[in-house]
């Protein structure tokens, strides 16, 4: 046994498969023990924040002030009046502002935004130009006027009594605030998604969810493979014929459609984490039933088995003891399998909406489904479902590398 | 090699696992827009059928492929495969020929008047003018005399008088609504025709409104035609394929990828009395998506000009995509809220029967989470605009005394409140599992709307999430949109969703109708009116039929206010969001000139072609010329 065990970890297919498998094991397991919390709160009153930190803006303002010799004003131009917006300020002040077009430098930031200051006026009618593009000018406008603008900007508190504003204090374009002096932080590291969730968190305990069910799903598919392959294999004859027939009967039926159907039969509200995976599980054990089933055929008239026929054993204790460890490393394998269908049917079945019921538990399919409903991929919002996609990868990817690495060592046809 | 050969194979099939992912989720969204009108039943039975209306469709027009910059697309309407073309049909599943709402469709047939939400008015279609009689009991309404069907032969008072008697004789939805208050129609001359409204027993009309509600609802269809359908199909449903109707909009080609629609360039509607001219866009098409995804990529390429399709951050598209694309308020709602998506409690169920439990449920939701995050503030707050049975336009706001309701509208997700008032009436949680029980049973119950319907799904979800919070077990259930249908309007469900009507000369009566109906509550099968959790109130009922009588203003203020204490007090249903009955997101990349807020038209946002809103083709020219 051990010298099998350092066998395996000699493979060095295995032990990546392994390590990342663990990385995701061990990240699900201890990431609830430092981030504590409801991970399906709905914590921002929004969809989709970008990932970053938000830091709280009261407290920015009422923090000590900084004032750095940098020219935040400019950097802040730069940011707003890119080549294209510059060049939609010279087609403006051309066509409504009566300026020569060859007159307007577009890389002469001062000189644009004088003429624009003199030209520009949200009384001049844009004929001729579509909603859109006046809309745009309008909001423009306005980020110009945010830039030429030189006062500071005050802060003032509502007197509660009188209802007049009061100055609290001013804002320079140099003042900076020490990030680290705000407490009140939140960092999204992947923001967050269409209800306001920490997509992390939320994709910590899908995870979770996931593995379970894919656990779940492959003890029981493999237990029932693996008892009717064995019987089928080992007793013969016409309960071979009925199990095989059975087991044919469920090949050729796509089994997708079973778990659709079972599903959906079942109804949204009874279909919680438990009943999936067992729904899972009992869809997906045929091909174990076959192989184990044509394993134990040519296992069944070996020298040890027949002597232990002769020694009386029963059936149930040749099966276990002489059989079975012969076709272990197979059933390993096979159920390292089933884990990662189980894993890829939940989310397939969750995007169809025939998941586990939704408002409970975070699972990976269900977060795709939720992102897929709210269009996220085309909204360019990937931290809602990238990521998801990521980690469902790197579960059936790792497990896969660990199924071949495994087949490397107990395959004698495909020993190096 | 072998080795290679399964390395590759592991790799496609992780691959392919993932995209087989992807393929499956284009299945999970098939709904339209969760506030487009209800679609009563779908397309079921009649296969794509390419029938050809118009026999001088020309060889390269045969597959209904039309010029890009002659055509205006559309989006957001038309789901699925058209059923047939009868006004009177209670499963056209064709929406942009027949829609028979408070703001008609008007492409193909035509109402009497068009409604403006705009200044609530009634504007001049096929009808020039109308008339009520002192007591209300008679409306007389007189035809533009260019009024012309496709066929060039006049509208008269007689085919005004037939499409009625049709309409109630074949026990059409319209007929069957209209009937119990239209009496009946009178041609009496070829130009006029006169209503007669129901009288009740006192002698004064049943409601005056419902009258003038016909004439900017029902579409008028020529008593020649009628007649001609009736007598080959043995009185039997007709699906119209051969319409003779009024709209200048008629027919090209339809099928279940599209439908195109082909300007009649002989439409009367060019005679110097209605329009003065054709409208701009000579075709009209739908592309028939598979769901709304597919529609908001076909609008961001500018395959689409006009989409009605609820799109997550709408802002995004020009703030950050920068694409042409505009909505008719370049801010937050985007469009005019006229009707209340909301939450309606079934009234029979036990627990629910409760006042307090109803009450704590809606309390304790985070509406403020709703309209942020499931419809992406695409909605007036309910701080904005606090609670009560009118909706955000200014018009209905003032027809009720907000002061005096302040006390009963409820601050938002107050789940400390809600416990308390669970609390005071008894209702706590003896077992110690969480959940609160009500005469020993635990208070559990299953929230519903159609599967899909993302932004009401996402409401329901955060309402599941208030009972959490409270201790009332509310499980969220979304089945496909029949078997919703099939729940909600047959009284089989625990908590369901449904969107108020929205403006119309009806409004806010109408509203209140469908939150208090008493007569609503009494259908056994199929309500789709209003009401649909069974909730029984004898003062408000009473308000109601007062209500159409009045013409009083400070009496109808205080009617409206009572209602709105009424809805308040007892919640039999709350609103989860304002959001607008028709809106319009424009991609202006081939046609520009769509109305805007403020642009001095007075042309509502619906979507081009719904009541007044059709004005809209006539204003709207073309980019590319």
């Amino acid at each position: 046994m051990k010298n099998m065990i350092k066998q395996v970890f000699h493979s060095p297919k295995f032990v990546v498969g392994f390590v990342m498998f663990m990385l995701v094991f061990l990240t699900v397991l201890i990431y609830p023990l430092i981030v504590t919390g409801d991970p399906l709160e709905m914590i921002g009153n929004g969809a989709f924040f970008e990932p970053g930190t938000y830091v709280n803006v009261d407290e920015v303002v009422d923090s000590q002030q900084y004032k750095l010799h940098i020219d935040a004003k400019s950097k802040k131009i730069e940011k707003d009046l890119d080549q294209t917006t510059r060049d939609d300020m010279k087609e403006w002040l051309s066509k409504f502002g009566g300026v020569e077009e060859s007159s307007i430098d577009t890389k002469d930031t001062a000189a644009l935004l004088k003429l624009w200051q003199d030209h520009y006026s949200t009384d001049i009618k844009m004929t001729g130009l579509t909603a859109a593009k006046q809309k745009y000018f309008k909001r423009l406008g306005d980020t110009i006027v945010d830039i030429v603008n030189d006062e500071d900007l005050s802060i003032a508190e509502k007197d509660k009594e009188s209802g007049e504003l009061k100055e609290k204090t001013k804002i320079g374009s140099n003042v900076f605030a020490r990030v680290s002096s705000i407490s009140n932080r939140k960092t999204f590291i992947l923001g967050t998604d269409n209800f306001g969730r920490d997509v992390l968190g939320e994709l910590v305990s899908a995870t979770k969810t996931s593995l379970k069910i894919g656990f779940a799903a492959g003890i029981v598919a493999t237990l029932v493979g693996l008892l009717l392959g064995l019987i089928a294999g080992y007793v013969g004859g016409i309960t071979d014929d009925i199990i095989m027939f059975i087991t044919n009967l469920f090949t050729v039926i796509p089994s997708f459609v079973i778990l659709i159907l079972i599903s959906y039969s079942i109804g949204n509200s009874r279909r919680g984490v438990g009943l999936v995976a067992i729904i899972i599980g009992i869809t997906s054990w045929t091909w174990t039933t076959r192989s184990v089933r044509s394993q134990v055929i040519s296992l069944r008239n070996r020298d040890h088995v027949n002597l232990s026929k002769l020694s009386g054993h029963s059936m149930f204790r040749i099966m276990i003891c002489d059989i079975l460890p012969y076709i272990a490393s197979y059933v390993v394998m096979a159920f390292i399998l089933q884990i990662s269908t189980g894993i890829l049917s939940e989310a397939q079945l969750s995007m169809l909406g025939l998941g586990p019921s939704t408002a409970k538990n975070a699972t990976l399919g269900l977060m795709m489904n939720w992102a897929m409903q709210c269009s996220a991929y085309l909204n360019g919002k990937w931290w809602a479902y990238f990521p998801v996609i990521l980690v469902i990868a790197i579960i059936s990817f790792s497990l896969n590398l660990m199924n071949t690495g495994l087949d490397q060592v107990f395959n004698p046809q495909l020993r190096d | 090699m072998k080795n290679k050969v399964k390395k590759v194979a592991t790799l496609c099939l992780s691959m392919s696992m993932i995209a087989s992912m992807l393929a499956a989720c284009g299945d999970s969204s098939t709904s339209g827009d969760a506030t487009t009108a209800p679609k009563a039943t779908d397309a079921n039975a009649t296969p794509a059928a390419s029938a050809e209306a118009t026999t001088e469709a020309s060889a390269d027009t045969a597959k209904g492929s039309t010029p890009r910059n002659e055509t205006l697309y559309f989006a957001g309407q038309q789901w699925k495969s058209i059923n047939d073309w009868n006004p009177m049909s209670a499963n056209s599943n064709n929406a942009m020929a027949i829609n028979q709402v408070d703001s008609a469709r008007v492409l193909i047939y035509e109402t009497l008047f068009m409604y403006n939400m705009m200044d609530s008015s009634l504007n001049h279609l096929l009808g020039n003018e109308y008339k009520w009689n002192d007591d209300k009991t008679e409306l007389t309404v007189t035809l533009n005399p260019d009024a012309k069907w496709s066929d060039g032969t006049q509208v008269t008072a007689d085919d005004i008088k037939y499409t009625f008697d049709c309409h109630v004789k074949y026990k059409s939805a319209q007929g069957n609504d209209f009937g119990l208050y239209i009496d009946k129609v009178d041609a009496k001359d070829a130009t006029t025709a006169v209503f007669h409204a129901k009288l009740d027993k006192a002698g004064k009309p049943k409601n005056p409104l419902k009258v003038e509600q016909y004439l900017t609802q029902v579409y008028q269809m020529q008593k020649a035609y009628l007649e001609k359908v009736e007598k080959r199909n043995d009185n039997k449903a007709d699906k119209m394929d051969d319409y003779v109707a009024s709209g200048p909009y008629k027919t090209m080609y339809y099928d279940n990828q599209k439908v195109v629609f082909q300007r009649d360039d002989n439409y009367w509607g060019q005679a110097k009395s209605m329009w003065g001219q054709v409208p701009n866009p000579k075709y009209i098409a739908h592309t028939i998506y598979a769901d709304n995804n597919a529609g908001q990529t076909a609008l961001t390429k500018g395959e689409v000009d006009v989409c009605q399709q609820f799109v997550t951050d709408v802002q995004n598209l020009w703030l950050k995509q920068k694409l042409p694309i505009s909505t008719y308020i370049d801010e937050a709602p985007y469009g005019i809220c006229t009707c209340m998506p909301s939450c309606f409690f079934n009234c029979d169920k036990e627990g629910l029967n409760q006042v307090a439990v109803r009450k704590a449920i809606a309390m304790a939701t985070d509406f403020d989470q709703i309209i942020s995050s499931a419809v992406s503030n695409q909605s007036p707050s309910f701080s904005d605009v606090p609670r009560s049975i009118m909706n955000p336009t200014d018009v209905e706001q003032n027809m009720i005394d907000k002061d005096s309701l302040k006390q009963y509208q409820w601050k938002n997700a107050d789940v400390e409140g809600a416990k308390k008032l669970l609390d005071d009436a008894g209702i706590k949680d003896t077992d110690g599992d969480g959940i609160r029980e009500y005469k020993g049973k635990k208070l559990s119950f299953k929230a519903e709307c159609p599967s899909g319907w993302s932004d009401w799904n996402a409401a329901l979800t955060m309402v599941s999430d208030a009972g959490k919070n409270i201790g009332i077990d509310i499980s969220t259930y979304f089945p496909d949109a029949d078997t919703y249908y099939d729940d909600f309007t047959n009284g089989k469900f625990d908590i369901c969703m449904w969107s108020s009507s929205g403006a119309g000369v009806t409004n806010p009566w109408q509203r209140g109708m469908f939150y208090f109906s008493k007569d609503y509550a009494a259908i056994k099968k199929g309500n789709w009116s209003g009401n649909f959790g069974h909730y029984i109130n004898d003062d408000a009922d009473k308000i109601l039929q007062e209500i159409p009588l009045e013409t009083d203003a400070a009496k109808l203020k205080e009617y409206y206010t009572e209602l709105s204490k009424i809805w308040l007090t007892d919640v039999p249903s709350f609103a989860l969001m304002y959001r607008p009955v028709t809106f319009h997101i424009v991609n202006e990349s081939v046609w520009t000139g769509f109305p805007q807020k403020d642009d001095g038209t007075n042309i509502p946002p619906t979507d081009c072609t719904d009541g007044y809103g059709i004005a809209s083709l006539y204003k709207i020219t073309n980019t590319t010329k």
